[in-house]
This record gives C-alpha cells, structure tokens and sequence, in this order.
C-alpha cells in the first residue's frame, strides 16, 4: 500500500478505513476474531496519525476548530480543539465492528453507521466516553490559538478541489469509500451558519444571567476512545485533535418533532446527548489527545535554561510594570508578584502550604476605577485564564457560583466557580454596600470562603455534594481588610502617582513566559537554614505575642515563593530577611 | 417429547440453521426487549403480570401440542408451543384454555376463589370490570363467539396427584435435552436444578428444624416461603436471595447470571407449576425476584460484555419518571357490528390491529377499534440511578444508568433513596427518527430491574429522629457519612479498643497546638457529646450538648483551636462575635462608615443545628445577639419573630466560645466576670471555662517554630505519632455520637453523687463562717453530658465509674482556672454564678460594717459633710485589712440605700 493514499486532513476516515481493514486482514491468518482484537485497542491508526502530526509537522496544517472557524470547517475532516473538560457524560455504546456480507467494518470515529447494519449475531458493542467540552472559561484573547489566515485560505480551496475529486468518486463502484453526506454538509453549512448564530445568541442570554463569562457558548462533545477510565478529570484542560463529524440527517430530527409513541415514553432514558443536538454542539471524535498545561500556552518559549541573571532580569522589570500599575507602590508590588508565583503545594490539616491569597486594601470606589482597572489589565494580559467577580450584595444574591447537577438534563451546569487550574480570580469588594444578603447569598460567600482556604470547591449533585479540588489564585481588592473573604496576606496599597503602564509585545512574553515556568518550578528543601528559621520565629514570637502559626506559615511561604521568584528551587537567608523586611513594611501601613 | 434444537455455544457467527426460520435471535427491539416469543403470556392460568421481557424464551418444541392435546397431561413445558411459522397468536391461547381447564377442577376461575363455589358458571370474566382478568376467560357463552373456544373439549378432572409424583422426574423423562439457543443451557437440566433447590434448599441455621417437618410441601426454605406467600393475599413475588442458589448449586448460579433472560424463564415456568399443583385454584403469578448476587458491579465499570447479564450495582435514585401504563393485551370492538375480538397480545412491543372484523358474518374492512378500557396495561416507571459519592474517582462526576421498573417495583424507590438493584443489562439500539428506518450505530443502555433493596433503611432507623427534622444539609452530611459505615465501621471499632484511645484522640485533635491537653479533652468531650433527654411527661427536655467557653490572652492559639473545632464538626459554623445576628438563615453585609470594613453578620445558630457553633471574640457579641444565646444554651432552641408570627426555629448546638479579656490582657486579681464583661448568667450556662493565659515559654514556641518548618521541609521524622488523621477522627467522631448512647451504670450514678456531695461539701470547710457554693445543679448536668462523653470515646455503651471520675476531674481543670477565688485559692462557683466571691463578698460585708460605725461614731446627723478620702483615711487606721476608695464608695451607696447617709460627689452627710 505504500505511504498514505488518504489525505488525512480532509478524510481521516478514508486511513481509519485502511488501517482497519488493513488490520483485519493482518490477523485473518491467526484466526482470531478481529472484532475481539482490537476492541477497546487501537489498530494502527493512531500511529499513522501521530507520526503524521509530529514528525511530518502536519499538526500546524490542522484547524482549530471554534465557534468563527466552526462556519467553513467541513464535516469529516481533522480538526483541533482546545478546550476544558466541563462535564463527564459518562460512556456510549456503539456498533464498533459488524459484518457486511464477509468483510467487516468498523464505526469506530462515526456517529452513525453509513451501511445497514446486519442482525446482531454479526456486530460487536465497543464502548468510547463522552465528554462536554468548552473553551477554557475566562481565557483571555492572548492565550487563545486560532487557526492561521493563511491555512484557512487553503483548506476553502481545498474544499472546493475536493467537490471535483468527488463526483469521480461517486462512479465509482465502490462508492462508499466517501462519505453521501458531504454533498449535504457543504450545502447545509449554510443554514448551520444561520442555526448556530441564532443559537449562540439564545445561549449568550441564557449564560448572562449565571455566570458573568464572556464566553461565546461555543461547546464540543468529544467522543473518546480507548481511554482508561481516570484519563482526564473534571476541568482539565485538553488539546483534542479529532473528526469533526457533522450529520445532516441527524440534525433535522429535532426532538419535538418526534412523537412517535415507541420513542416517546424511552424520552426519559435519553442520554444527555440529546440535549446538545448536533447543530449547535459540534462532535469531535478524537484521535489524539494530550492534556494542556499554561505552559503549552506560551508559544515559542526560550527553550533554555531559566538563567539566573536572565530571571532576574524579567523579574525586575516585572516588578516594575506591576509596581506602575499600583501606582508605584513596590511593596504592594512584591506582594502582588509573590501571590501570582503562588500555588498550593501541600494541604495539611492545619495549613496549605503554597498558597498565598492576597488581599490589596486601601481602594476607595475612585481609586479603585483608575486601579483596579489597570491591574486586571495588567493581569489579564499577564496570565492566560482570569477573572473578576465584582462582590455587589446582589450579585451574590443572585449568581449561580456553584456549579450544580441539573438532574433533569442529566448535565452539569457550570457556575462561575467551575474554572480550570491555574486561574486567577479577582474579586472586588470596593463595589460591595450595606445590604442584606439572602441565603443564596450567604451560600455563594461560604462558597468562596471555602475555595480561598481550602482550594475545593463544593458541587451540588441535589442528593449529596461532591468536593472538587481547584487550584486558583484569589486576589481581593476592597477599601479596607475584607472580613468576609479573609486573605492569607492584607496589604494596603499606596499609591503615589498615577502613571500610563505601557509593555511591549516582547516583554509581556518573556512575563507570561516567566510567571508560568517560575510557577511550575519544582520546590526543593535546604534543611540547612532549619535552625536559623526556628531561632528567627521564636525570637519574633517573643517580640509578638500576637504571631500565630497562620503568620509563621504565611513567612514561609512567602520566603519560598521569593526564592522561586528568582529562580531559585531553595530559599536561602537573604530571601528570609526579604520576606521579613516586606512584612515589616507591611505592618507599618497597616 | 422429544427436542430438536440442539447446539451447544456456538460462537456468535455460526448459525443454527432452525434460527432463520424464527425471525428473532438477538435483536434489540426499540420498546420491548423482547426475545423471540415462544413461551406465551396468555397461557397462564392466571393474570400473569410478569414484565415481559422475562417470558419469552428460545425453546423450541417438537409436536408436543398434539400430544397434550391427546393425553391432557401437563408438563412444567406443556404451555410452550412451537413458534415455528405458525399464527403466534393463535396456538398459545388455544394451549392456554386447554391449560387452564387442565389444572383447574372447574371450568370457571374466578379471581376469588374462596368467595366463589367452583360450580359457578363464569361469567365474572366477561365484565369490563376484570379487565386485567383476560387470560382466565374460558366460558365460551361468557365470550361472545369466539370461533376458536369452541374447540375446547373440557377434558375431565386433571390428575393432580399423578403430576406431583412424577413433576421432579419430568426433566429427566425427555431423552433428548433441549437447549435454549445459543447457548449451552439444557432446559430440562435447568428446570431440575431449579425445581430441585426450590424444593430443597435449607438454610444452613434453620435445617434443624425444618428436617422435622413432615409435610413434603414445606420442607424447603423456599418452600415455606410459597405456602406464605399463598396464604398471603397481595403478596406476588418470591424473593431469593443468590447466595442461597449459588450454595445450593453453583452451576445453576453461573447460568442465571450468564443467561438471566432464559433461566429466569424456566424459574417462572417451574414456580408456576408448582404452585399450580400445591393449589390449582391460585390464580396469581409469582414472580422470582432474585436479589444479593455475589458481587456487584460498579457503575462505572458497566461495559458491553455485561449487556444482557445479571448485574447488581448499588446508587442512589435521583430521577423518577411517571408512571406508564404499557398495553399488554388488546381488545378491539368492530364499529359495524360490535363484535369484540379476543385479546391480541403485545407481540415484540407491536398490537396487530385486526384488519377486518372476525366474525364470519361481518367481515367489515378496517372496522376494529381499540377498546380502552377493556385492555391490559402493566405499571411501568424509568428511574435513573446515580453513583454514590464513594465510587466517585477524584476528579470525576458521578455516572447515571436508567433502570426499568415494572408493576410493584414501581415507586418502590423515591429519589434520594440509596438502592441496590439487582437487574438484567440491556442495550436497545437508538432509530434516527420516527421516519427513519435507519438505526443509529449508538445503544442506549438500561437495566431491567428484577429486585430493588434499600441499602440506607438500616440506618435511618437508627438517627430518625435527626432525618426528620434536619434541614437539607444536614441531610447531605448524613449521606455522606453512609459510605464510612460499610468500610470503616470494623476499623473504628478496632480503633475504639485501644486503651489508649482517649489519649489518642487528645493527641489528634489540633495536633501542632500544643499543650492545652486538658482544653482539648473538654473540646473532644464537646465533639462527641452527652445524650440529649426528653422527659416524657413534662414534654421539657434536657440538652446534650457540652458548651465551652475559652478565656484567654490573645495570641494563645485559641482562634487555632476553634478554627480546627469547626473544620471537625460536620456542621460547624465559624463566626466572629462581631457578625453574629443569632437568627436568621440571612445575613447582612454592613460597612463600617469610618475603616470601610465590611462585616458579615450572619445568623450562626439555626445554621449549625446539631453541630458545633464556634464564636470568636465573643466578648465582642452585640447584647442582642448575647441575649439570644441565654435561649440558645439551655432550651436549643431560636424564637424569630416574624411577619406577626414568632417561631421557634430549633438550635441543637454546642457553643464553643472564645473570648478576649477587655483590658487585653487577663487581669488574674479580677474575677472572670470582670475580665470579660460577660454576663453571669450567660457564663453560667457554660459547662466548661477554661483560662487560657499566655505564659510566654519558649519551649512552645519552639515547637511551633519547628513543626512549621518542618511542614515545609516535610522531615519525617517530626511527625507526631499515633495520630488520627482528620478524616478518620471525623469519621470516629460521627460514628460514636449517631450508634452510642451510652447509659449510666448503677455504680457510675452512686460515684456520680457521691463525688457531687464532696464537692459541695467542699464549701463548708470548717473555719469559713460564710458557706461557699462549690457547684450547682448545672454542674451535675454537666457531669453527666461529660461522663457521657467520655463513654462515647471509647465507644462503650455503659458509662463508668472511671468516666465519672474523669468527668469531674475535667470540670475542676476548669474550675479551678476560671472560677477559683484569688484571695482564698478556692473553687466558688459564686464566681461566675453572681462574680463575686464569697471571700469577696465577706470582705465588702466588714468593710461596710466598719463603714457604718465610723459614720455613727463620726457624723451629725444634719452636721457638715465629710470628704470621702478623710473617711477612707480613717477606716485605714482603724481596719487591719487594706481597704481601696472603691470599697468605701460600694459602702457608702449600700449606707446611702439605707437611708444612713447621702453621697453626693466627694462629700458624705449623715441624715
């Protein structure tokens, strides 16, 4: 057969086809059943793909599909999505190998069988797993990869090339080896386009009135194969490259159309699929998948080693830019760097150890519009998922922070808590007023209290409540200490002037770039300056009766994130007495 | 009789050849996931309302029907006909009638036999009224012409007796084994083994006595439990539990499990029969229900080699449909004539609608119309099943699977419930449209449910009284904690024997805090709690809850110790006295005007129902807040008054309180009561006051300092040992205070009065001329809850002696921080009951009597006033005792009441 007579990017299903058969007929000899074989395997295909994305550097030629890209991307081709797992929708089964007279096929990567399939006796049930999928929430624009203009230009030719290439293939004899539907799919895209945009605007009001995301309600079902069970968790967020599949038969059988008494009463046992249709909820059936960390978002990193004298370069000029933002305030802006290096590491019982949630006081309503605006810019263009809850009585009253099970749908709807790892959340309590809260309000506040000290988050499953692990970092501003949300860390900021923050393009890389590679920087331990420390915290205990374990914890982990900031795996005395000149000044202000 | 299907196993592509002849095998027909229909409803004696996909069974028989037909003789299979290409609906109904008169000495069935003289013409079935009846019809005057009972040559009375004889050996009569198709399942050997372990299986506990009984019929477990069931009116399903067939006949279990469909058939089948020959008049069927299989599948470990297995998996109900009448039998009426038809039988979730009527002398075209009412419909309920908590992997959502529910299973689960279903898996292929006839390659998967067993009903029973009336929440925390119980349990009872186990606890309880081990003992006594009593008569209850006030420096880790206090408590509430309302599931957001701090007052108490209510700076309470908290501690209850009506919200908490002393630091010269500025009558409400004062001691520090440290550096080696870990606590804590309720012992309840007695006592040491009060009656409540506590640790459900004396060792720890006289070194619970000592208060009484005679000796009445100083000046001459301007000023207003002198600023006059 040679190299690969089926174009992959446009008809993946043509070497999912091959590959199979190819397989079949490889293990006819040892008289084995092929439908045993390679059930819940992989025949090759993924091979043939893998080698095609990565080392023939097909993946760049791949597009990413999303809501704009969703309009001229054909059904049947290769797609990419990136997007967070959302909700699990647990397993299909399907018809994965049947006999068509005494050849047999395979449904594997389809939605719907193109032939008639035969009695039972002849097919064998494969299973894949659902997921809902969604582009990251609170993804700012910079850390959003779309497809390249000029990729785009060629897959529209393409399409049209492949129109002719068709028509020969339809005299075929063997006609089935395309798809009848394509015809139909270019045709209809049209009316999807119309379908989806009406679509996008329903869901955009429906969304609003929840969570304040400015999400387009874009949102993929990925149908993944052969996959162990623990994969992919909850909020993760995932690279899928897939078939996109798009069925025109099956989109016209809208639900409410169909009463046919048979199917009416079983309406109640639907899989939650039905509530995605097809035609606003596009189907991926993935091939290849690998899950996404922030730095998978940074492209083109300086591959080197993070230098020290390089680090500390970025670091200063970071401070800097963070430092201008609060109106030139350093100490504001080392805590401020400190808190977005932070992570949670350990949990212990009594502390977690890792985070650091801060707190910067000192806003009133006007300075808070002139700042508070250039810092969630300044973090919006820094980290690539952000943001804001403005805490207002009725916003909290009102907004939908947990996500809960609708158990009629049988999905999971998202609240504003659900977010991906590594997020940053600002929440602004200058817009908060004296007002009474109700118990949806109290609930929501226990909600974020509850995520700022413990990093979970509860999800309502109507019957019982799960506990979901998220790694987010909090960052409240208001007027004075919050006393609703308290903060690892209060610093009143003191502005001095108010002054234009500008940053090149080059510059705000090589801060994203660092901000998450120092993120990521595994820590490690020097018990060598165990004793100092010791001798340091009871000596200030003596001076401070007030010191808690809260406060010495809170020192350390400052201590570490500063020796992180610098590059550095270890903290070492001068980054203590860092930390401790920081705290010093700090409660001065306060 | 002889069989003439016969093929073993025969891997999913060879074909037996006699298949293609029946248009069935393995298909999944959109609504009725039936198998090909041999083995009819119809033909069962009585209102046979088995679900159906349990009826139909690939059993193909040889020219049996003629057979019967001549010699009337009824086989456990006599029913079965051949489908063959035969009318499906014919020949079963033509069997059927044959069957029935065959078991039946009489002609007529009715529905009660008792009530009904067997002579009696039947007419009772041709009413619309027993529409659920149809099959007992076999009057041909009662049913209006049919062509086909005429047929019916009643044969004269069955031979009974002779079938019971030869029933067990029926299986083996047949010399050709006849097995289901495709499978290796011998129905004859089957229907043995079945009928044999129904006939024979004893439990292993009651074989003893059974083997006494004499009657063959009620030899067996399973025997025994036909005949009640017999008995029992309602009663239509016999329950057998797998373990049971599995010790009886392994084989027999494995082929259930492989092949519900056909062996549940043949369980059926020979039940029936049985029952037909204990009693031929009983008209119910009984369904086998089979239930507690040997293993039971995880939800999310359903996969499609499991598909048409027998699977038992555990969930919680969260979604129940209505209920849906399904059609099983059709009666058609023609608009011409108004010949009623025959019932038509759901043929593979298909009614033939008859095109033209039947009878010979109208033959209208397309005249038949359903008769509503007079059909058979079958209850039918899809409920959805979700995974508990516990099988969740982390980062997961929990997986759903739908059930089907058929006749009594129906409702038999309400959402909420926890359930374990026993239930065959199935999977139905999904039709594009109603127009379509092309079939998605997707199934939807379901399980047909066989038996249904509340897995939680054990433990409601236990804490009812905490269900009913907790709100929501609650209710999760419970669900919650069921998990623990099927696992944990044997580990925490093992932890519980410990006898170090107390010790233990206090060690795991806010673990990098250290000292305070008796504070924490009194906090563990507060997790776990005394028993709440309600005295029957007088409807008063008293409280079981321990509340616990700490006092103490600031900086002493009692914020730590309560912030750790609610993180253990399952419905904890951390609260700053600041923002504390008392009421209200509301809260309030205030801003204080001059610092633009925000402050949420939030109503603590109704929210921490039957948990811990932890209230920081409580000295800090608002009055009003206070006030609600003298309700709070000792009636558990909350008045809200609202909208006109005052309601009495319940408030079964433990308050565990800490408060800072007003000048900052604890003064030890004052009492509590003037260190806090805390009410007596609120103080006395709590059973425990701890002091805790900071005695700046490097030794701690350091321990802190290193413990700290070593979180970071993760050293091994610095971890405290024998500990509990959070969760377990939490479990163990849970576990004691919902299943141990522990009881006093008779020696316990006479050390209790005696120690009670010496302590009073105490007050009265000879030499003290003024009686000191020791301890209250709230301090033998407090007794009580504490020693109840301290059993409920080590699990035990008797309190003892040691528990006592533990109890009041506690409670004098306490004591003696809190309520101990600084001038005299000993316990007077004046202190916090009045806070003022006795010594303090003898000492105020001298004072004023050498007040009042310096002002006798020295005052005129009406004459000059005299300046307080002077007066204090001589009462220091006079008195030996040191004697403070504020003491003369608290004389002088006690003389001033008296109406002895007037005190005006700085100046006395006698009057």
């Amino acid at each position: 057969m040679g190299g690969p007579q089926y174009d992959l990017l446009m008809n993946p299903l043509g070497a999912v086809r091959q590959t199979f058969e190819k397989a079949v007929a490889s293990s006819q000899p040892s008289g084995l059943d092929p439908t045993a074989l390679y059930r819940g395997k992989d025949w090759g295909i993924v091979d043939v793909l893998n080698q095609f994305l990565f080392s023939q550097g097909g993946l760049a030629q791949v597009p990413i599909l999303d809501a704009s890209s969703l309009k001229w991307i054909k059904p049947n081709t290769l797609v990419r999505f990136r997007g967070m797992v959302q909700d699990m929708l647990g397993n299909e089964f399907y018809i994965g190998a049947f006999k068509d007279g005494c050849t047999w096929r395979t449904n594997k990567f389809l939605d719907f069988s193109p032939f008639s399939v035969p009695p039972v006796s002849e097919t064998t049930l494969w299973e894949r797993r659902l997921f809902h999928c969604v582009p990251v929430p609170g993804q700012n624009s910079w850390a959003i990869e779309s497809t390249p203009y000029p990729l785009k230009i060629n897959i529209s030719n393409e399409m049209t090339c492949q129109h002719g290439e068709k028509r020969r293939r339809d005299d075929d004899p063997d006609g089935i080896s395309d798809f009848d539907c394509c015809d139909e799919g270019s045709s209809s895209s049209n009316k999807k386009q119309k379908d989806c945009g009406s679509a996008s605007h329903h869901k955009i009001a429906e969304i609003t009135n929840g969570s304040s995301f400015p999400t387009n309600s874009f949102s993929c079902l990925v149908k993944v194969y052969d996959m162990p069970e623990s994969q992919f968790k909850l909020n993760e967020v995932v690279e899928f490259i897939g078939i996109y599949t798009f069925d025109p038969e099956l989109t016209t059988s809208d639900r409410s159309d169909n009463v046919d008494d048979d199917m009416s009463m079983f309406d109640f046992m639907d899989d939650v699929a039905t509530h995605l249709p097809p035609s606003k909820v596009p189907r991926i059936h993935c091939l290849v998948s690998q899950k996404l960390s922030t730095q998978d978002l940074i492209s083109n990193s300086p591959a080197c080693e993070p230098l020290p004298n390089v680090i500390r370069g970025i670091r200063d000029s970071l401070v800097s830019y963070l430092s201008c933002t609060l109106g030139n305030d350093v100490i504001a802006a080392q805590c401020l760097l400190l808190h977005l290096l932070s992570k949670l590491r350990v949990k212990s019982d009594v502390a977690s150890v890792g985070q650091l949630s801060l707190n910067l006081t000192g806003f009133t309503q006007e300075s808070a519009s002139i700042f508070g605006k250039q810092l969630n810019n300044a973090i919006k263009t820094l980290l690539p998922y952000s943001h804001t809850i403005p805490l207002t009585i009725e916003y909290l009253n009102t907004a939908m922070l947990q996500p809960k099970k609708d158990n009629e749908s049988g999905r999971l709807l998202m609240g504003a808590l659900q977010l991906a790892s590594g997020t940053h959340l600002t929440l602004d309590e200058t817009v908060m007023q004296s007002g009474t809260l109700n118990s949806k309000g109290v609930e929501n506040v226990l909600l974020l209290k509850h995520l700022m000290e413990h990093q979970i988050v509860e999800y309502d499953f109507q019957f019982y409540k799960l506990e979901m692990a998220t790694e987010v970092q909090c960052l409240i501003i208001s007027e004075a200490k919050s006393n609703i949300l308290p903060a690892d860390l209060v610093v009143p900021v003191c502005p001095s002037a108010v002054a234009p923050v500008s940053a090149s393009e080059e510059q705000l890389h090589a801060w994203r770039w660092y901000l998450t590679t120092v993120r990521s920087l595994p820590y490690s331990t020097d018990t060598s300056i165990c004793e100092m420390l010791q001798n340091e915290m009871v000596e200030a205990m003596r001076k401070d009766r007030s010191l808690g374990c809260s406060d010495l914890s809170r020192w350390m982990t400052m201590a570490q994130l500063m020796a992180a900031s610098f590059g550095e795996k270890s903290f070492s005395v001068e980054h203590w007495q860092m930390v401790k000149e920081i705290e010093r000044l700090r409660k001065e202000r306060l | 009789m002889t069989g003439y299907l016969q093929c073993g196993r025969s891997s999913g592509n060879a074909l037996p050849q006699l298949a293609s002849s029946r248009e069935i095998s393995l298909h999944f027909p959109p609504i009725l996931p039936l198998f090909s229909l041999t083995l009819l409803v119809a033909s069962f004696p009585a209102n046979f309302s088995r679900p159906p996909f349990l009826l139909p069974l690939n059993l193909t028989w040889s020219d049996e029907q003629s057979a019967m037909a001549s010699n009337g003789h009824s086989s456990p299979f006599g029913q079965a006909t051949p489908n063959g290409n035969s009318n499906s609906s014919q020949t079963p109904r033509r069997s059927s009638r044959r069957r029935t008169n065959n078991s039946n000495s009489s002609p007529a069935s009715s529905p009660f036999p008792l009530e009904t003289p067997p002579s009696r013409p039947a007419g009772v079935a041709s009413t619309p009224t027993t529409s659920r009846r149809r099959g007992t019809r076999h009057n041909p005057n009662a049913t209006p012409s049919t062509p086909l009972s005429t047929d019916d040559a009643v044969p004269p009375y069955s031979s009974d007796r002779d079938e019971n004889d030869n029933m067990e050996t029926d299986g083996q009569d047949d010399t050709t084994p006849v097995f289901v198709w495709g499978t290796n399942i011998s129905v004859q050997e089957v229907n043995g083994a079945i009928l044999r372990f129904l006939r024979h299986f004893r439990d292993a506990r009651s074989a003893s006595e059974s083997s006494e009984a004499a009657d063959l019929m009620s030899e067996g477990k399973y025997m025994r439990v036909v005949h009640r069931i017999m008995e029992l009116e309602g009663a239509e399903s016999l329950d057998i539990d797998a373990h049971d067939v599995f010790e009886y006949d392994p084989d027999l279990y494995n082929k259930m499990v492989r092949y519900p469909l056909e062996v549940l058939a043949i369980f059926d089948i020979v039940l029936m029969d049985l029952v037909a020959r204990i009693d031929p008049l009983f008209e119910k069927h009984i369904q086998t229900r089979i239930h507690n299989l040997k293993s039971s599948v995880c939800m999310r470990n359903l996969n499609p080699s499991d598909i048409e297995k027998m699977v038992s998996i555990k969930g919680m109900i969260i979604r129940c449909s209505s209920i849906i009448p399904e059609l099983k039998e059709a009666i058609f009426r023609c608009l011409v004539c108004g010949f009623y038809s025959d019932p038509v039988l759901v043929d593979r979730g298909r009614i033939n609608e008859p095109t033209r009527c039947l009878r010979e002398e109208c033959k209208a075209m397309n005249s038949m119309s359903l008769v509503h009412n007079r059909c058979r419909f079958a209850d039918k309920q899809i409920v959805k099943l979700q995974e508990t908590p516990d099988e969740i992997p982390e980062g997961g959502t929990p997986h759903t699977v739908s059930v089907l529910m058929h006749d009594k299973l129906v409702d038999a689960g309400k959402p909420g419930d926890r359930v374990e279903i026993t239930g065959i898996y199935r999977a139905m292929s999904v039709r594009v449209g109603p127009s379509q006839r092309t079939v998605k390659s997707i199934f939807k998967t379901y399980i047909d449910c066989l038996h249904l067993k509340k897995t939680d009903k054990s433990r409601l029973q236990i804490d009812d009284s905490v269900n009913h009336d907790a709100n929501n929440n609650a209710a999760n925390h419970e669900e919650d904690d069921a998990s623990l119980y099927h696992d944990k349990i044997e580990k925490l009872k093992e932890l519980s024997k410990l006898p170090d186990i107390y010790d233990r606890l206090t060690r795991s309880l806010a673990p990098n805090i250290w000292e305070l081990d008796d504070v924490k003992r009194g906090l563990l006594c507060q997790l776990f709690g005394g028993n709440a009593l309600k005295l029957g008569s007088s409807g008063a209850s008293l409280r079981g809850d321990i509340n616990i006030l700490l006092v103490g420096d600031p900086g002493t880790s009692k914020s730590q110790l309560l912030q750790y206090m609610h993180k253990l408590s399952p419905r904890g509430i951390y609260t700053s006295g600041r923002g504390s309302s008392a009421v209200g599931l509301t809260a309030y957001v205030t801003k204080d005007p001059e610092t633009g701090e925000t402050v949420l007052e939030s109503g603590a108490l109704v929210l921490s129902d039957r948990g811990v209510c932890c209230i920081d700076e409580f000295d800090k309470m608002s009055d009003n807040a206070r006030s609600m908290l003298h309700e709070v501690m000792e009636q558990q209850t909350v008045s809200i008054a609202k909208a006109g009506i005052i309601a009495s919200l319940n408030a079964r908490t433990s308050v565990l309180a800490c408060a800072n002393p007003s000048e900052s630091r604890y003064n030890p010269r004052l009492s509590v009561i003037d260190n806090i500025h805390l009410p007596p009558t609120l103080l006395s409400r709590f059973d425990l006051i701890y002091l805790i004062l900071d005695k700046a001691d490097e030794q701690t520090d350091r321990r802190l300092a290193k413990h700290i440290v070593s979180l970071f550096f993760q050293n091994p080696d610095n971890s405290v040992h024998e500990v509990l870990d959070l969760t377990t606590l939490v479990a163990y804590i849970s576990y004691a205070k919902k299943h141990i309720h522990p009881v006093l012992s008779d020696e316990a309840a006479e050390e209790l009065t005696r120690q009670y007695v010496q302590m009073r006592q105490r007050g009265n040491t000879p030499g003290s001329r003024k009686k000191v009060i020791t301890a209250t009656a709230r301090q033998i409540e407090s007794l009580i809850r504490l020693s109840e506590a301290l059993a409920r640790m080590r699990f035990s459900q008797v309190v003892e002696v040691g528990d006592v004396a533990e109890a009041f060792r506690l409670l004098e720890v306490a004591l003696q921080q809190s309520a101990t006289d600084h001038s005299t070194g000993t316990i007077d619970m004046d202190l916090i009951m009045t806070g003022i000592s006795a010594s303090e208060r003898t000492r105020r009484e001298n004072i004023l009597a050498a007040t009042r005679n310096l002002v006798m000796e020295k005052l005129v009445t009406g004459g000059p006033a005299v300046r307080a100083l002077e007066l204090l000046e001589e009462l220091k001459k006079q008195s030996s005792m040191e004697v403070h301007l504020s003491d003369l000023k608290i004389a002088l207003s006690t003389l001033t009441s008296e109406g002895l002198v007037v005190f005006h600023g700085d100046t006395i006059k006698r009057i």
